[in-house]
């Protein structure tokens, strides 16, 4: 492992300037479940300056505001949310979710804002191939083992899919994020923050967070009554591993008819995957036991799997028809 | 890798799926029939060309129409062009095929509109190297800000004797996986990554400057 230097400032305007400063040498150092994996594994993105924004004190915390929606510091430990009675009160789901995510020591290091901007862990990268993430030019996961962490829904240059949980579980709640920068505070919602591949400062990353910006705070709307979400997430094992595919399903229900649906699959592509064509299919329909086969049919229609990972997209729908068959039940 | 300026296509297994058959067919009437022939348009392409090199050229060239007429063009063929073209990037289409299979080829799928400059086996004058080679010394290009885009190891090791930047087409996993051999300066899965691709290392190049 590389020698790193370690700034710890205790203001976000001082991380803020540090990173600035050492530019895409830096990288922001919270829970490290991430971060310093990186490192171990030497690759080329990983930051040779951590800033560690453990001491900022106004990061890690979880709020409920006067209009019922819940504002959550990044800091804040996954241990923390899932523990978190309001959270279990106002959002269920989400609390599923992150009781998803690794090991209970992990979720106990591990920060919101880390899951949600954490690195892919395709096995070629973290192997140290020279793929488009650590310095080279190629995916060595579409040509090469891909059955479990690659995307079945095409890509851009990386084939990696995005890893994280909290993003997938907080889409359905349109939940909203902040960004600190050297320009002020930015807001984006959460497809926005991890839209996928994108290049940002002359690097492939999943998120669109720039060198001297610092992800602050994560908003969660309140939920409205008649509001039914639910998580699953399918792995190569059954305790700690990622995702091969992850369904993040949330239905605004008036007895049995469905007035809203939200749709969000992880695991199965280089962002968490909401699929607008089966939430339209659901809007206005009813719950029956019938549903959840009509709702495959109209899921993934874009799916391109590449050679090894085409079960990845059988289970996604299948995720699909069992979560609205228990929502059925339930309703 | 340096700022690439422009792209040397070969139409076969880069713009379109063209057929084993007719190439073999070639192979056959003029050299002798083969064993166990390629299903793979692109090496059983490049395999008539090694030997139409070891025994000076010949090829028949209602065969190459008949394979160009089979070809099926790749659906981001046209998109990923336009971008190219849009982003400035020079496109040459650099073939041992015949001009005429090549001005087929073009006009069947519209793409003529794309292409700066074409090289084939009569204008450049030669196979395998010889259209590449034409293509450099007309544009004047440094090599190592030329891409070469190919999916055979036959592809890879002319890419390399010219210097120019070699980019792997990974049509087929198993095969691109054993061409990584041969140390492609890149590879994509489908064309229409490749102006990110050269976005991205034009970014790493202003980040290298800075």
């Amino acid at each position: 492992m590389k020698n790193v230097s370690i700034y710890r400032p205790t203001t976000v305007d001082e991380a803020i300037q540090i990173l600035s400063h050492h530019g895409s040498d830096a990288g922001v150092y919270a829970g490290g479940t991430d971060l310093l994996i990186r490192l171990k594994n030497r690759l080329q993105q990983a930051p040779t300056y951590l800033v560690d924004i453990k001491r900022i004190d106004n990061l890690r915390y979880i709020k409920e505001d006067a209009d019922g929606s819940v504002r959550i510091g990044t800091a804040t430990k996954l241990s923390e949310l899932a523990d978190s009675d309001l959270l279990k009160k106002k959002y269920p789901m989400l609390v599923q979710a992150i009781n998803f995510i690794s090991s209970p020591e992990l979720r106990n290091a591990s920060t919101l804002g880390g899951d949600l901007l954490q690195e892919v862990w395709c096995q070629y990268l973290r192997g140290g191939y020279s793929c488009w993430r650590n310095g080279g030019h190629i995916c060595f996961g579409a040509i090469g083992d891909n059955s479990y962490y690659h995307s079945a829904m095409g890509g851009r240059l990386c084939y990696a899919v995005y890893p994280g949980d909290a993003a997938t579980a907080l889409i359905p709640f349109d939940a909203r994020v902040k960004l600190a920068t050297p320009a002020g505070v930015k807001e984006l919602t959460m497809e926005q923050l991890v839209p996928g591949d994108m290049m940002v400062d002359g690097r492939i990353q999943s998120h669109v967070v720039r060198y001297n910006e610092i992800l602050t705070e994560v908003v969660i709307p309140a939920p409205k009554p008649g509001l039914q979400a639910s998580f699953e997430k399918l792995r190569p094992r059954g305790v700690w591993d990622f995702a091969m595919a992850s369904l993040a399903l949330s239905l605004q229900l008036r007895g049995k008819t469905i007035d809203d649906a939200r749709v969000v699959f992880g695991g199965i592509s280089g962002r968490p995957y909401r699929e607008t064509a089966v939430e339209n299919f659901l809007r206005g329909k009813t719950l029956s036991a019938e549903l959840g086969e009509q709702a495959i049919a109209v899921a993934l229609a874009h799916a391109a799997p590449l050679k090894y990972n085409s079960t990845k997209i059988d289970m996604a729908k299948g995720l699909l028809a069992s979560g609205l068959a228990k929502m059925n039940a339930a309703a | 890798m340096q700022i690439i300026e422009a792209i040397l296509l070969e139409p076969i297994g880069c713009l379109a799926e063209f057929p084993a058959q007719p190439f073999n067919e070639i192979a056959a009437q003029c050299f002798g029939r083969k064993n166990k022939p390629s299903k793979s348009g692109s090496r059983s392409y490049w395999h008539l060309l090694n030997l139409m090199e070891s025994s000076g050229n010949q090829s028949v060239e209602a065969l190459e129409l008949q394979a160009v007429e089979q070809a099926v063009p790749y659906e981001d063929v046209i998109p990923a062009l336009t971008e190219l073209k849009a982003m400035g990037i020079q496109l040459f289409l650099t073939s041992s095929l015949s001009t005429a299979a090549i001005t087929r080829f073009l006009a069947k799928n519209g793409l003529e509109k794309f292409f700066s400059a074409i090289w084939t086996r009569e204008n450049a004058p030669g196979i395998k190297v010889a259209p590449l080679q034409s293509a450099l010394t007309a544009v004047s290009l440094n090599p190592q800000h030329v891409m070469y885009l190919t999916d055979t190891a036959e592809g890879l090791k002319v890419a390399n004797s010219l210097g120019v930047t070699s980019v792997l087409m990974m049509n087929d996993p198993d095969e691109a996986r054993r061409l990584t051999t041969h140390n492609p300066a890149g590879g994509i899965v489908s064309l229409h990554e490749l102006p990110d691709f050269i976005r991205l290392v034009a970014a790493e190049n202003a980040m290298i400057r800075k």
